[in-house]
């Protein structure tokens, strides 16, 4: 009877600290129960048209797979996160939830952003009565995570969802060799801070190679090979390391080619946009000492969204390596210049040295009555 | 032989050619050295020299086509092509003239007439220039001109830096020919008969 009570006290207790554990510890509404009706695709809801006054039938359908793969899922940010003001479910109503939600606002947690985004060309566009939000250029629940994403998937999922880069940019040499490895707000965003992403390329077939394929065949991460790689553990690869990395790539039959894009940090400061401040110092960029390209990292991808990140000495960007990027002038082959140098000597002295002796014997030949010793 | 006889070297496809090519070379070595060194140098800024650049390039394209076509329709495109069969030997004469007969006042072995303008090294230099370095360099320079809309080719090539290579090692080699070009061009009759003959078509004969 004593064990029974005693038993009992202490189950009893524990129910008592389970429930009052529950809240904090499970959230009252899932994402799960929100996916047992939002991802049937024949979800909608009728609504009027703000602007043209019609009735129009809206999708509630959210893509489960889609949403798993997006930054906010990524980041443990759940449904009612930010559909805050759903704070439980009733079943028992045909739509457990109110019909209307609050307006989501991102500058709860996109506090930086916001103050960036506050003087920007996108925000004087809301004072003209432009429905500039910030779901117009990332969307919601499919914002892609951009830490691995390449200039292309950057720039194609927001700034080209407007904007035509052929327009404006004719006094801009190769437009479309710039836009291929430049993301659009390095140059309109003079201030975020920038970095090169190097990134395994095949030539050919013009794709990434992905780092699933490569740890394949490598036969282990390629972050483990990386840290292996780095021999002073300085955590960044230097020239000489990455000869290594290089050769013990070749062994197992890839031939590296490394493509280099120059991408924003993920900085609230790329929101700061304004008309004429855009970049158009070319030798900012054109220089072999240009600030922009000091922090360069060999990244890889996989399919399941993570990304591997490793810093690389810069001067890989001038080597051979790198074949399918060239910063003209800025990221050029030192060497050849000492070879051009010897060249353009060896004809410039060659030429003065003869003329020097020609000088110096000049002596030998007068008294010659024929001239005609000299043709070219 | 007649010493004071005056030949008809270069007929005026020829001189035009040569002075357009030469001004072009020039340019596109000037330009084309503020591109590469633009953090260095500064008498234009990078999009004007990349421009003037791209339009020399082009008529210094076309110039080579009227140089072609000339050689080509004349028949005389015959006096590039080595033809002799003591090639060798011939070779070693002109440069044991240009290395000491020319200090003690010795003859040049080789006389220049119409069918036979080019001394055995001049031919030699000349073939490779023309048929071999230039069109690599206006062919490399082509491609670099639209990178992305050639990368197909540029990267069956091996990469833009790879075609960047051939054509700075192409621009350095042109630099230091134009020094040795210009300077062996004043050891005529006088300094400056070459040159007045690349302009009235008509030089020395032996001379």
């Amino acid at each position: 009877m004593e064990y029974e009570k005693g038993f009992l006290w202490s189950f009893g207790l524990c129910i008592v600290l389970f429930c009052a554990l529950c809240p904090s510890v499970l959230p009252a509404v899932d994402n799960s129960d929100c996916f047992d009706c939002h991802s049937d695709e024949s979800l909608t809801k009728e609504s009027t048209d703000n602007v043209l006054q019609v009735e129009i039938t809206e999708s509630l359908y959210v893509d489960e797979d889609r949403f798993a793969k997006s930054i906010h899922n990524l980041n443990g940010v759940a449904c009612i996160d930010c559909h805050s003001d759903i704070e439980e479910l009733d079943w028992n109503e045909e739509v457990p939830h109110r019909s209307y939600l609050e307006r989501v606002l991102c500058v709860s947690c996109h506090e930086d952003a916001g103050e960036e985004f506050k003087n920007s060309v996108h925000m004087k566009m809301r004072t003209k009565g432009i429905t500039m939000t910030c779901y117009a250029c990332h969307g919601y629940h499919y914002v892609q995570q951009m830490e691995g994403a390449s200039v292309a998937e950057r720039t194609n999922s927001i700034c080209l969802k407007c904007h035509n880069p052929n327009q404006f940019h004719e006094w801009l040499p190769s437009g479309d060799a710039h836009f291929a490895h430049v993301e659009c707000v390095v140059c309109h965003a003079p201030d975020v801070p920038r970095h090169i992403d190097l990134r395994f390329y095949d030539l050919l077939t013009k794709k990434f190679l992905n780092g699933n394929e490569l740890r394949e065949i490598i036969g282990h991460d390629l972050d483990k090979i990386l840290e292996i790689i780095d021999g002073d553990h300085n955590e960044i690869i230097d020239m000489n390391e990455f000869d290594d990395l290089y050769f013990m790539l070749k062994q197992k039959n890839i031939r590296p080619t490394l493509r280099a894009e120059l991408v924003a940090d993920i900085n609230s400061i790329a929101h700061q946009i304004n008309r004429k401040s855009a970049q158009r110092t070319c030798e900012s960029c054109h220089a072999s000492d240009s600030p922009y390209f000091n922090a360069v990292s060999i990244l890889l991808t996989g399919d399941d969204t993570s990304v591997d990140r490793y810093d690389v000495d810069r001067a890989i960007l001038a080597s051979y390596y790198v074949s399918d990027f060239y910063l003209l002038g800025g990221t050029r082959v030192k060497l050849l210049d000492k070879i051009g140098l010897l060249i353009i000597a060896g004809g410039a002295f060659t030429a003065l040295g003869h003329f020097i002796i020609r000088e110096l014997t000049g002596s030998l030949r007068q008294g010659k009555k024929d001239d005609t010793g000299r043709s070219a | 032989m007649n010493n004071g006889q005056l030949m008809y070297l270069y007929p005026l496809p020829v001189r035009v050619w040569h002075w357009v090519n030469a001004c072009g070379f020039v340019v596109l070595i000037f330009t084309g050295m503020q591109i590469r060194y633009a953090e260095m140098l500064s008498f234009m800024t990078l999009p004007h020299a990349i421009a003037v650049h791209n339009y020399t390039g082009f008529i210094v394209m076309a110039d080579f086509f009227i140089w072609l076509v000339y050689y080509l329709a004349s028949g005389n495109v015959r006096v590039y092509i080595p033809a002799q069969r003591n090639l060798a030997a011939l070779i070693l004469k002109q440069v044991q003239y240009y290395g000491y007969g020319i200090f003690v006042g010795k003859p040049n072995p080789h006389i220049s007439t119409p069918e036979n303008k080019f001394n055995p090294l001049q031919q030699l230099v000349y073939l490779g220039i023309m048929f071999v370095f230039l069109p690599a360099q206006m062919m490399s320079g082509l491609f670099l001109w639209q990178v992305k809309k050639y990368e197909e080719y540029i990267n069956l090539l091996g990469g833009i830096k790879l075609l960047d290579t051939v054509h700075v090692l192409l621009f350095f080699f042109f630099t230091s020919y134009l020094f040795l070009h210009c300077y062996l061009a004043t050891l005529g009759k006088t300094p400056f008969a070459r040159f007045k003959a690349m302009f009235t078509g008509y030089d020395q004969y032996g001379g």
